[in-house]
């Protein structure tokens, strides 16, 4: 066996053969404290929980737990910090990966010799939050948010690139998404520098 | 009018009244214990604490819509849940909850009127109780097998089962201590243990009385023996089909219930309404009868349920022999 | 073993091949993998890439270029060849922008491929880069120098294929590079980098605009995304376009394409052609196949009240019009119903083709015609292009042309009555004729007299031949300039006079020569038979092409005679040219009336009930890219096609059922196609629709040429009385514009109007009136560059406009011409 999986074995003893051996077992099963360890364990919790404040209740609409970076809510659509303008380059990879089909989007060529994202959209309908699309972005621009509270009046409440996107007046708390997708601490060892005449 | 009439009438209305409010509130504090045992706060949102839970909880099952499925024998099915919390009620009739005393004549209206301790004093108090609490089977079983539904019928056949068998345990349990005290009035097993902590029956019947808790808590289908309204394995058995009040009724009748055998433990066993040194008896059966009371939410917290075939075994294997041997060493004890 | 065939050993693979072959195509066609960018099949090595470096009997050598010798051992990698081939892919990615995300190519990309391929994993060169904005070339062409590596295939397919010459490299003014590298690099990277930061691609045009026939050729094979057609740029990545292979329906070429699609947008799911891609090393596409995609019937419905309606004018109907944009599936069926119901089949374009056609098969005793324009493409060195405007006919048929001059070293004559200084400039070897229009005879009777034997040709013709032939002195200015091309051009004799490089004097001489009346009548320039001479004398294998001119024409059956003539008495192949997409399928399915009276339907034409792929009839019916059939194309190939877009409505198949004629599907039609007239009793879905790694084509079935017995007969002498004089419009499409449905293209912006030369603009207003006969015609006058002389054009690709009978299915006419 694996020894760093520390399994512990619970050893549950034979299955008793003789109506002998059941009723021996019967009364030492009776006749130990079992039970009432059962019981301590409960009134113990209880005291702690009353009197030492140990409650594991999150007062949930008025208390919010932190949400960790992997989880995957709703996606966010995230901005360049300098310019304010979103950081999709519309270059579809998220629209392929995509294993439940729910990402679309249309592209053109802009005034200004860009790819212009005119519009984008996610079924959540469809969506699975297998997080896909934000490990393949090469951008950083689909990410998961901490939108979780995903009740709704219309399925299509979330599913625009206006509402996914970071509004332009709060560009300040975008936070740096750190979950699938995102560089590694280590990542820039893994490259090597391209030299540049400039 | 008798002012004892007045007083066995203000008793009634006191009973119904409290224990009904009891029972509610004993979901409350269910929830509560639980919660704490369980690391967590329970309802804390409405009102002080969440007090008003209740008040929320009561507002909703009344206000809900009362289904009758479409094959159910209605009258029966209508009915089922009123015997539950009927018989529940009616077993308390014979309880004698605290000391006979008499309304202050500067009171008004009822100025005088004696309240006795027991609303009936039968001197078969514990048969009464025993036999009501028994009939209290027609609620489930009715109730199971009226909603033509298949949870329902396999919830009202353990009942059956259960029922029936734990009561041969419940009644042979008691039957050590009836045959002590020589009585099967409540009052005289009261009296019987007036002299403080030392006198409690519970000394001399400990297996009585461990052996009543356990058919206690199978008679009022708690945990762990709960398998009536399993919900891992038959939906809510008896009670799949109902909703709003009528389930509340069976709600209200199981903490009734609870109660009733709360009391009948604190009576029979741990001296009732005796005072307790500097403790007066009043006050020292609310806190018998509370103790009771949370021992069954602290075991429900505790303990797992066992499966129905184990329940049958330890019943009529265990349990059994047990209060018949008893029974028997007590009798030859008194003989001797 | 053939004797022109060698054997050669790659990697130790024997592959046997023609001999003169270049070992990278004996390598491809042998499946064995040589990594190479710039070159393309079918066009001459441009060595810009150096990647294809290979080791030839010890020697290095470029594949594109080196020619297989008998017993050639090649190896093509060892660890000193990928070293080069890496450092060039490494000097390729130099300042390449990181913006694969966004480009076009997706994917597609033959630098990514490469780089990848070859291991390169880090940069180990680097130099400043410089300003390179991104431009559009034309009004479909985008160019974004950016992207650009230069390996100059847009400017060889251009040159050596369309043979527009549109594009060549221009200066970049790139960094100098370190002089030290030359020492340290290896050496083909260096040279390869030294000349990529001085080049990129520009028009060859001043302007800054390619002004070609916008057939994106370029756009196709350019390796990045460089060169993508504006209407494509940043829509839709590579991967989501779903390929459709198809027949491209425009012309008789019937050239193999994918329809790429994709749903419209985001709203609207019902599938879009994005694009037109073809395998560009085998088949090379023309404007209209290219952008002309976006012509489907949408919105069609089964209208069962129109339905019924159609049912019963099915019934009523003494006769059918339509014409030869449609299916060898639907010919059958009309052919069906004409045997079935008795009615007449009217198509005009068709019907001259036919019997044209049948008159050459009578004269020539085979079916068909001999010539094949892949061979001519790749054996022929010298072509004759008769009765047609090749620029705008048929381009397949100008790119072999072209591609005659650029790859054969061949040489070509071109009759045409219309001036067309593109075809000039196809080759420094081709002469063009440009007669009057009704003179066509005289042109084939001097094709006879240059190429026939005369001691073989009947006494009659001979004599007649030799009557044109004139004893002459004439006085030749001969100049001398510094230039060298200018003067082989103008080179009579070549006699004393060397080029030197000495200043220009004029020198006057007297020269006795045979004159050829012949070629004067018709307006060959000065000095022909010299010019001829030249031509002729490398060649060997001579084909000639016969286009629409010829089949109205009113002396169609003497031409036919004396083309099989032709074709009797000298090595010419001769290979004609369907007018239309699958004239040739309809000419040999369908039985063709001359003309019919009383209730008619029209399918896409005019009638009393009709159908209509445009969406604009009585009852819808599918467009080519909605529909699976065959085609009949000019290279004697049953071809078939795929629908692209989905349709909801009728098909004709589904009249024909509920007439009870009808088979379960439309392609049920294929295996029933008449037997007898070539076709093959295969099933749609047996037909293979690709190519093979050697270019072979493998797609649908040739048609089989069955010997007929030869129809004694005797050409006649050219009747002048055709020729036309003063004013004369000739009925001629624009480039790119083909029909109806090349013009509801978006992409395809030739507009309905008069095509006049520059110079003959001058005269002209804005606005002119033409009169044809009696009818009067008010067209916008547009400048055709590249036209010369005083003819214009009239298209007839709107058949709402009725062009077509005005000109009595010929192309000639006499018209008046006057300002509005």
């Amino acid at each position: 066996m694996n020894e760093k999986q520390k399994y512990i074995m619970l050893d549950l003893g034979g299955t008793p053969l003789t109506p002998w051996c059941r009723f021996k077992r019967v009364v030492k099963r009776t006749f130990r404290i079992e039970l009432f360890i059962g019981l301590w364990v409960t009134i113990r919790e209880m005291f702690k929980t009353l009197f030492m404040g140990k409650s594991h209740t999150t007062k949930y609409p008025f208390e919010k737990m932190p949400i960790p970076p992997r989880y995957r809510a709703i996606h966010d659509m995230l901005r360049l910090l300098e310019s304010g303008h979103y950081r999709c380059i519309g270059c579809g990879l998220c629209e392929k990966i995509c294993i439940s089909n729910c990402i679309a989007m249309e592209t053109r060529y802009d005034e200004n010799q860009r790819k212009e994202v005119s519009e984008y959209t996610i079924n959540f309908g469809r969506c699975i939050f297998c997080g896909y699309c934000a490990e393949v972005c090469p951008e950083l621009a689909i990410v998961h948010g901490a939108r979780y509270e995903t009740a709704s009046e219309q399925r299509a409440s979330f599913s625009l690139f206006e509402d996914m996107l970071t509004p332009i007046d709060r560009l300040k708390e975008q936070e740096e998404f750190a979950g699938y997708g995102a560089p590694t601490p280590w990542a820039d060892k893994n490259i090597k520098k391209t030299p540049l005449a400039y | 009018m008798d002012p004892l009439m007045i007083g066995i009438i203000i008793k009634i209305v006191l009973v119904l009244a409290i224990v009904s409010a009891l029972a509610g509130f004993g979901t409350y504090l269910e929830r509560k214990v639980l919660a704490y045992m369980q690391r967590r706060i329970g309802p804390a949102h409405v009102g002080p604490l969440g007090l008003l839970q209740i008040v929320a909880d009561g507002i909703k099952l009344l206000t809900k819509e009362d289904i009758i499925p479409q094959n159910a024998n209605r009258i029966i099915f209508m009915i089922a849940p009123a015997v539950t919390a009927a018989t529940a009620f009616i077993a308390l009739s014979a309880v004698p909850l605290f000391p006979t005393f008499t309304i202050p004549t500067s009171f008004p209206l009822i100025g005088g009127a004696i309240v006795p301790s027991t609303i009936a004093d039968i001197n078969i108090g514990i048969l009464f109780m025993l036999g009501v609490m028994g009939s209290g089977l027609y609620g489930p079983l009715l109730a199971g097998m009226a909603q033509a539904n298949k949870w329902g019928i396999l919830g009202s056949a353990r009942t059956a089962v259960q029922f029936l068998s734990y009561e041969v345990i419940t009644g042979l349990s008691l039957l050590a201590p009836i045959m002590l005290v020589g009585s099967l009035s409540l009052l005289d097993f009261n009296n019987a243990q007036t002299g403080g902590v030392g006198s409690w029956i519970l000394w001399q019947q400990p297996v009585a009385f461990i052996l009543f808790l356990i058919a206690g808590f199978a008679e009022t289908n708690r945990t762990p023996f709960d398998l009536l309204e399993h919900e891992a394995e038959i939906v809510s058995g008896y009670a799949t089909e109902y909703s709003g009040m009528r389930w509340g009724m069976f709600f209200i009748g199981e903490y009734a219930n609870m109660i009733t055998i709360s009391i009948m433990a604190s009576l029979i066993f741990v001296g009732g309404y005796a005072p307790l040194g500097f403790i007066p008896g009043w006050i020292a059966i609310i806190l018998k009868i509370s103790f009771f009371f949370f021992l069954m939410l602290w075991v429900r917290a505790s303990w797992p349920h066992v499966r129905p075939d184990q329940l049958m075994w330890f019943c009529w294997k265990v349990l059994m022999p047990i209060a018949v041997i008893n029974v028997m060493i007590t009798g030859i004890v008194v003989m001797i | 073993m053939n004797p022109n065939e060698v054997k050669i050993k790659i990697d130790g693979v024997e592959c046997v091949a023609k001999e003169g072959e270049y070992i990278l195509n004996i390598a491809r066609a042998n499946g064995i993998f040589i990594p190479a960018i710039c070159y393309i099949s079918r066009c001459s090595p441009t060595l810009a890439c150096r990647i294809c470096l290979v080791e030839a009997d010890g020697k290095r050598v470029y594949a594109c270029n080196a020619k297989a010798k008998d017993g050639m051992d090649v190896t093509t990698s060892s660890e000193e060849i990928l070293e080069e081939r890496r450092a060039i892919m490494g000097v390729y990615d130099i300042n390449h922008p990181l913006q694969c995300g966004v480009c076009d190519q997706s994917g597609e990309c033959e630098l990514q491929n490469y780089t990848l391929e070859l291991g390169v994993d880090s940069q180990n060169y680097t130099i400043a880069d410089c300003k390179r904005e991104s431009t559009n070339f034309s009004s479909v062409l985008h160019y974004d120098p950016g992207l650009c590596i230069v390996c100059e295939r847009c400017v060889t397919i251009c040159k050596d294929m369309v043979g527009d010459n549109a594009l060549s490299t221009g200066p970049r003014n790139g960094a100098e590079l370190d002089k030290e590298l030359k020492e340290s690099m290896p050496k083909d990277a260096y040279a390869m980098w030294n000349k990529l930061q001085k080049s990129l691609i520009v028009p060859s045009d001043e302007s800054g605009q390619t002004n070609c026939s916008d057939c994106g050729e370029c756009l196709s094979v350019c390796p990045v995304g460089a060169l993508v057609s504006r209407d494509f740029v940043y829509t839709s990545n590579a991967w989501e376009l779903k390929r459709v292979p198809a027949t491209c329906s425009h012309c008789s070429s019937g050239c193999q394409i994918f329809y790429e699609t994709k749903p419209t947008s985001i709203s609207d799911r019902s599938d879009k052609i994005y694009r037109v891609t073809n395998e560009w090393n085998y088949v090379s596409l023309c404007g209209a196949g290219r952008f002309g995609y976006d012509f489907e019937n949408s919105g069609a419905t089964k209208d069962e009240k129109q339905f019924t309606k159609a049912i019963k004018a099915f019934k009523e109907a003494k006769a059918i019009r339509f014409n030869s944009t449609i299916t060898n599936e639907e010919a059958a069926m009309l052919q069906s119903l004409k045997k079935e119901l008795g009615v007449k089949l009217i198509n005009p374009e068709a019907k001259a083709f036919q019997s044209f056609l049948k008159d050459f098969e009578n004269y020539r005793g085979e079916s068909l015609y001999s010539g094949n324009y892949k061979e001519m493409m790749s054996e022929s060195n010298f072509i004759i292009s008769v009765g047609s405007a090749l620029r705008h006919d048929n381009p397949n048929v100008r790119y072999t042309f072209n591609n005659i001059q650029k790859l054969n070293k061949g040489a070509g004559l071109y009759f045409h009555p219309v001036g067309d200084t593109l075809i000039e400039s196809l080759g420094k070897n081709v002469t063009p004729i440009y007669h009057t229009p009704g003179l066509e005879e005289y042109a084939l009777y001097l094709v006879l007299d240059l190429f026939a034997s005369k001691d073989e040709l009947p006494k009659e013709t001979k004599n007649y031949l030799e009557s044109f032939h004139k004893k002459a002195t004439k006085t030749v200015q001969e100049t001398i300039m510094e230039d060298v091309t200018e003067t082989v051009v103008d080179e009579e004799t070549g006699e004393s006079k060397e080029v030197t490089k000495k200043k220009p004097k004029v020198v006057e001489k007297e020269v006795e020569y045979v004159a050829n009346e012949l070629a004067s009548l018709l307006g060959a320039p000065e000095g022909f038979g010299d010019i001829f001479e030249k031509m002729v004398a490398k060649a060997d294998n001579f084909s000639m092409v016969v286009g629409e001119d010829f089949y109205a024409h009113p002396r169609a059956e003497n031409l036919a005679k004396l083309l099989a003539f032709i074709e009797q008495y000298t090595a010419i192949k001769i290979a004609l040219i369907p007018p239309k997409t699958n004239s040739l399928g309809v000419a040999l399915i369908c039985d063709l009336d001359e003309k019919a009276d009383g209730y008619t339907i029209g399918y896409n034409e005019a009638g009393d009930f009709r159908l209509s792929a445009l969406g604009d009839g009585d009852l819808d019916m599918p467009a080519l890219n909605q529909q699976e059939g065959t085609f009949t194309n000019m290279h004697k190939r049953v071809v078939p096609t795929n629908a692209a877009l989905s349709y909801n409505g009728y098909e004709l198949n589904d009249i024909m059922s509920a007439l009870g004629l009808g088979e379960q599907l439309s392609i049920d039609w294929t295996s029933k196609l008449p037997t007898r007239k070539g076709f093959e009793a295969l099933s749609f879905d047996a037909l293979p629709n690709g190519f093979t790694n050697a270019g072979e084509e493998l797609r649908g079935y040739m048609l089989k040429q069955k010997a007929t017995k030869a129809k004694a007969f005797e050409v006649e002498k050219p009747d002048e009385s055709y020729k036309l004089e003063g004013e004369i419009a000739y009925r001629c499409n624009p480039q790119r514009q083909f029909n109806d449905f090349t013009n509801r293209a978006h992409q395809i912006f030739e507009p309905f109007a008069l095509y006049v030369s520059e110079a003959k603009a001058q005269t002209l207003g804005k606005k002119v009136k033409v009169e044809i006969d009696d009818v009067s015609l008010e067209l916008p006058v547009e400048i055709d560059a590249k036209m010369s002389g005083d003819v214009v054009k009239v298209p007839d690709f709107l058949s709402s406009k009725e062009i077509y009978p005005l000109f009595n299915a010929g192309r000639f006419k006499q018209v008046k011409i006057s300002e509005v």
